[in-house]
């Protein structure tokens, strides 16, 4: 039993979990009620798309609500990745929202080791060898990986700008995801310096799995089942022989696609010397402009293709938190997809803890590939209405900005809603209907 | 005037970072010849080459007198270029090159098969842009009724990658595009093993297409036997093993990571993954490119091993001759790739496993050259497939080839005197009628909706020497039933398959009509009909179902491109339990 292992003080009696109304994006504030005391934790508070029924500076107004209800104190900030719904609450820039979380001194800020500015990501040069003697080099691995995350910032920031471009030819669908998905992928540069300063003046913890963040608050034992670091993740991969020339092809298709996307925006195709220049204003011959028209869309869909993927490995890089608090079990997994779940998964001991969790903060706005089946299946106190001790759901989305109905990957995904809603008592800020309602809370209450 | 039936082009035979000797390996392919149109643009290859990233047309290449004549050999545009860099910036090169590599891969397609080849889409002319977007990707769209190759800056940033430079690229995209023709439902969802088919049978055309080039063979004879013809060979360097690890690996180390990374790296796959007899069945293969790559290194072993077993025979004890045993190695792989693509008629049309494909090739390659004497071809590929454990669907008769396809039981049950042999060659509706009669000798389902998808009258050359006219049929049958119909049907319904769902179980054969117009082979899968097709149907849905097989939103170029690019970055995804879904 880990609870067993704490050795600070009584628990709270009670955790009261606000649920704030950003659009699409994430934000919690957890409060723990101690005898005479209360301890506050913010999970993620960032916004791409400002929620329904709410106007004026929505997150200004969470800043402003998070500082009242922790009464100028936080103790504990955590960041589960570096997404911009998940980060940009942190900014300085613009609204500053992050200047006044920052002013609430934060005593902890946990982030995914991959954040850590211990680790340097790695530019990758034709000749980098990332194995020795056939063995992954741990360290140079973790630093291309790094290297990796930062090519895929380059080339959102490439397609974000490529999505205003006039030289995309694509329906306003395409246009739409291709500039949300762009945008939600730049290096938030503001944030992620704010939240290294915050670090600084406190304690700054970049986990992996494994970790326990059990000093955190008294009475709560707090283990990361995620991020696995690229040794835990090398450890599970038993079904496939190990090349390690796999790790470089991924390293160098990033790198390719992140100079190509350079290419792409610099509108710079390929300088070929031919006898008349590029004929861009000459109307292409009749039988030439049906396959013109064909690549135009395939060009468009395929970018968009692209950025999915990255946004999956940047989910990916998310915290994995399973809070104990007594006998209730909370688990909060920011936008972690299977790939990030399967080492967690794979643990027998995290397994029975994963049994019992009685509240579940729904993966990535509930998209079609963060509630893996196998995790769902594990959950006990799934039911319908008349189960005691019933499974709570939380889902903070915003329905029309990522995915597609068409193509079954829309977020909320429907069939998981409806799954949720069947065996658990689900939450969802789109489900908050009043005007510029800020947020909505729920307690738990601990035995 | 007499028409001269072919022309000759020099291409590149690896891409442009390989050097033999200080120079690119170039070799010259021979192809059909035509008149051409600026692009070029013939009887089936528009070059239009359209910039995506920049909105950028680039103008035909126009066709000069002395290269677009048929009265004679047309001139090689590019045979005396010998400046490298002058061959690397021509855009006339590219697309020549471009269009050269697909019309060779089309016209061997066609001789294999012994007749024309379409494409998989209506009409009859591709199209293709050789410089079609920024993107480390090549693709073929059905939709767009073309290929597509991207170009990317090298990882230094002081060169362009092209990907239209690549022959293996090249032969790898049009292969897509010919065998969607020819099989138009390898690309439904189905199995790891039918979705690995459609990549790794590109990659063992692509592949065996550059060995072909007897230039490409000199330099692994260099890497693997250096100083050939100078210094004794000891007999006991030629292994497998040994040449696996030297020649193959070092081709694959000089052709770099960057364009033959477009999709994944086949060679270099066959020579790391060991020979091993459980990759089938330990779940190794349920990642469908992981899938295509074991078929891939069981022929590129096969292929090795026959190459060996020629080079002991050749030459006497002390001394090989390096030219020699270049035309030896470039003539098995042609004869290999014919083989390979001549399976593909004696292939099931739907739900194909690698076993089919193993008793096609023996088929196919036994009815071509059933002694095959010089090269013992059937014996090697038999042996690799085993290894890594593809054994063949069929036993093979006593006194036929061993693992082959079996002809249907004498006396044929078959009744022939309702239909027209004539119209049997080409007629669909003639030909249906013939499986209609026959639906108790063809196990045809009477529930399911049946179609005959193709016939196609072929001209073989026989084993005699003579010409040997066969049609290649096939007809599939498809059963839409509900989730809760399944039990009764003997099949398993998937864990958490709602009753209502609608699910579709397929079926179909292959059928080979002889020149007499009698089933020579009948090859496939029935509905159902025994136990063994219930749990194929039962395994093929549990597959499915799993994979999110019943999801929407799934495009054949869009899977095509996908493919590719999961085998880049197959690394961050491999870690993942396949057999995760969404709740």
């Amino acid at each position: 039993m880990p609870g067993k292992k704490q050795k600070s003080g009584p628990g709270p009696s009670t955790v009261t979990i606000r649920m704030y109304n950003v659009g699409f994006g994430d934000c919690f504030l957890l409060t723990f009620h101690y005898e005479k005391t209360e301890r506050h934790m913010l999970i993620d508070y960032g916004s791409t798309a400002a929620p329904k029924n709410v106007s004026g500076k929505y997150m200004r107004a969470v800043a402003n609500d998070i500082k009242d209800q922790c009464k100028g104190k936080l103790d504990v900030v955590v960041v589960t990745h570096r997404h911009r719904d998940h980060i940009s609450g942190f900014s300085t820039q613009g609204d500053a929202t992050g200047k006044i979380i920052a002013s609430l001194n934060p005593s902890h800020v946990v982030q995914p080791w991959t954040e850590d500015p211990k680790a340097k990501p790695k530019a990758l040069s034709a000749t980098t060898s990332l194995y020795r003697k056939g063995k992954p080099a741990e360290k140079a691995m973790t630093s291309h990986f790094l290297g990796s995350l930062e090519d895929m910032h380059r080339i959102a920031g490439a397609i974000a700008r490529f999505a205003q471009s006039d030289v995309l030819y694509a329906g306003t669908e395409t246009r739409k995801q291709l500039a949300f998905l762009g945008e939600s992928n730049l290096k938030n540069l503001s944030a992620v310096k704010n939240l290294m300063a915050m670090g600084k003046n406190g304690e700054a913890h970049y986990v992996n799995a494994g970790m326990k963040l059990n000093s955190l608050l008294p009475g709560v034992a707090i283990t990361v089942l995620g991020p696995p670091t690229l040794k835990q993740t090398e450890s599970i991969r038993t079904m496939r022989a190990k090349d390690p020339n796999e790790f470089w092809q991924f390293r160098s298709f990033w790198a390719s696609q992140s100079l190509a996307a350079h290419a792409m925006v610099a509108q710079r195709g390929l300088s070929l010397k031919t006898t008349s220049t590029g004929q861009r204003k000459k109307t292409p011959a009749p039988n030439m402009r049906w396959f013109i028209g064909q690549s135009r869309q395939i060009h468009a869909d395929q970018t968009l293709e692209l950025v999915r993927d990255l946004d999956n490995v940047m989910n990916n890089t998310s915290v994995i938190l399973l809070f104990e608090i007594g006998n209730r079990k909370l688990l909060f997994p920011g936008d972690a997809q299977i790939e990030n779940w399967s080492y967690a998964l794979q643990q027998k001991k995290w397994q029975d803890l994963l049994k019992d969790v009685n509240l579940y903060k729904v993966g990535h706005h509930g998209s079609l590939n963060a509630t893996p089946k196998s995790l769902w299946r594990l959950f006990r106190h799934k039911g319908d209405d008349s189960t005691r001790n019933r499974l709570e759901t939380l889902c903070s989305t915003k329905a029309g900005k990522h995915g597609s109905t068409r193509s079954g990957t829309e977020v909320p995904r429907k069939l998981l809603v409806e799954e949720l809603e069947k065996d658990s008592d689900f939450h969802s800020t789109e489900r908050y209907k009043t005007p510029n309602k800020l947020s909505n809370s729920i307690t738990i209450e601990i035995s | 005037m007499p028409y001269y039936p072919t022309r000759r082009i020099t291409i590149l035979a690896l891409d442009p970072s390989v050097r033999d000797r200080g120079k690119m390996l170039r070799t010259q392919i021979e192809i059909p010849n035509e008149v051409l149109d600026a692009g070029p643009c013939g009887h089936r290859i528009h070059v239009i080459d359209y910039d995506s990233t920049s909105d950028v047309l680039h103008p035909p290449i126009p066709i000069p007198a002395g290269v677009n004549r048929d009265d004679g050999l047309p001139d090689d545009p590019f045979e005396n270029v010998t400046d490298d860099k002058a061959l690397l910036n021509s855009p006339a090169f590219h697309a020549w090159m471009t269009y050269g590599v697909i019309m060779k891969t089309l016209s061997r397609f066609e001789f294999a098969l012994g007749r024309r080849i379409g494409w998989s889409f209506d009409g009859h002319q591709i199209q293709v842009s050789p410089h079609a977007f920024a993107d480390a990707n090549a693709f073929y769209s059905d939709r767009a009724q073309g290929l597509f190759f991207g170009y990317f800056p090298s990882l230094d940033g002081k060169r362009k990658i092209l990907s239209c430079l690549s022959l293996e690229v090249i032969a790898h995209e049009t292969t897509h595009a010919l065998l969607d023709g020819l099989r138009e439902r390898y690309m439904d969802p189905s199995s790891p093993q039918q979705a690995g088919f459609h990549e790794g049978f590109a990659d063992i055309v692509a592949l065996l297409s550059v060995f072909s080039a007897e230039s490409v063979v000199g330099k692994m004879v260099d890497l693997g036997l250096p100083n050939i013809s100078s210094t004794t060979i000891r007999r006991s360097d030629l292994t497998v093993e040994k040449l696996r690890s030297s020649a193959l690996l070092g081709l694959a180390q000089e052709m770099g990571s960057e364009i033959s990374g477009i999709h994944g790296q086949a060679l270099r796959r066959s020579v790391t993954l060991p020979p091993q007899k459980d990759y089938l069945t330990s779940g190794y293969c349920d990642e469908s490119h992981a899938c295509g790559e074991v078929l891939v290194a069981a022929v590129i072993n096969a292929y090795l091993a026959v190459w060996i077993k020629r080079l002991k025979a050749i030459g006497d004890e002390s001394k090989l001759d390096r030219k020699r045993a270049a035309e030896e190695g470039a003539e098995i792989a042609d004869r290999l790739l014919t083989a390979c693509i001549r399976a593909i008629d004696y292939c099931p049309p739907t739900d194909l496993q690698f076993a089919d494909f193993v008793s096609a090739v023996l088929t196919a390659d036994w009815e071509l050259n059933p002694k095959d004497e010089k090269f013992d071809i059937r014996s090697s590929l038999l042996q690799w497939f085993r290894e890594y454990g593809i054994n063949p669907r069929s036993k093979g008769t006593e006194g036929r080839q061993e693992g082959s396809w079996d002809p249907p039981p004498r006396p044929a049950a078959f009744k022939y005197d309702r239909t027209h042999f004539d119209s049997m060659k080409a007629d669909e509706n003639e030909l249906f009628r013939f499986l209609w009669e026959n639906r108790a000798p063809f196990k045809l389902n009477d529930q399911a909706f049946t179609r005959v998808l193709s016939v196609r009258p072929c001209v073989r050359l026989g084993r005699d020497g003579f010409v040997l006219r066969e049609t290649a049929v096939e007809y599939h049958q498809q059963l839409k039933v509900f989730a809760r119909e399944l039990l009764s049907l003997k099949i398993r319904k998937p864990d958490g398959m709602p009753d209502d769902t609608e699910v579709t179980l397929y079926g179909g054969n292959a059928v080979i009509f002889d020149e007499y117009g009698h089933v020579k082979y009948n090859i496939g899968n029935a509905i159902m009909e025994r136990g063994a097709e219930q749990e194929r149907q039962s395994k093929r849905l549990e597959y499915l179902w799993e994979h999110g097989g019943f999801a929407k939103g799934a495009s054949k170029m869009r899977a095509f491109a996908r493919m590719h690019r999961m085998r880049r970055t197959d690394w961050y995804r491999s870690l993942a339990p396949q057999k995760e879904a969404e709740v």
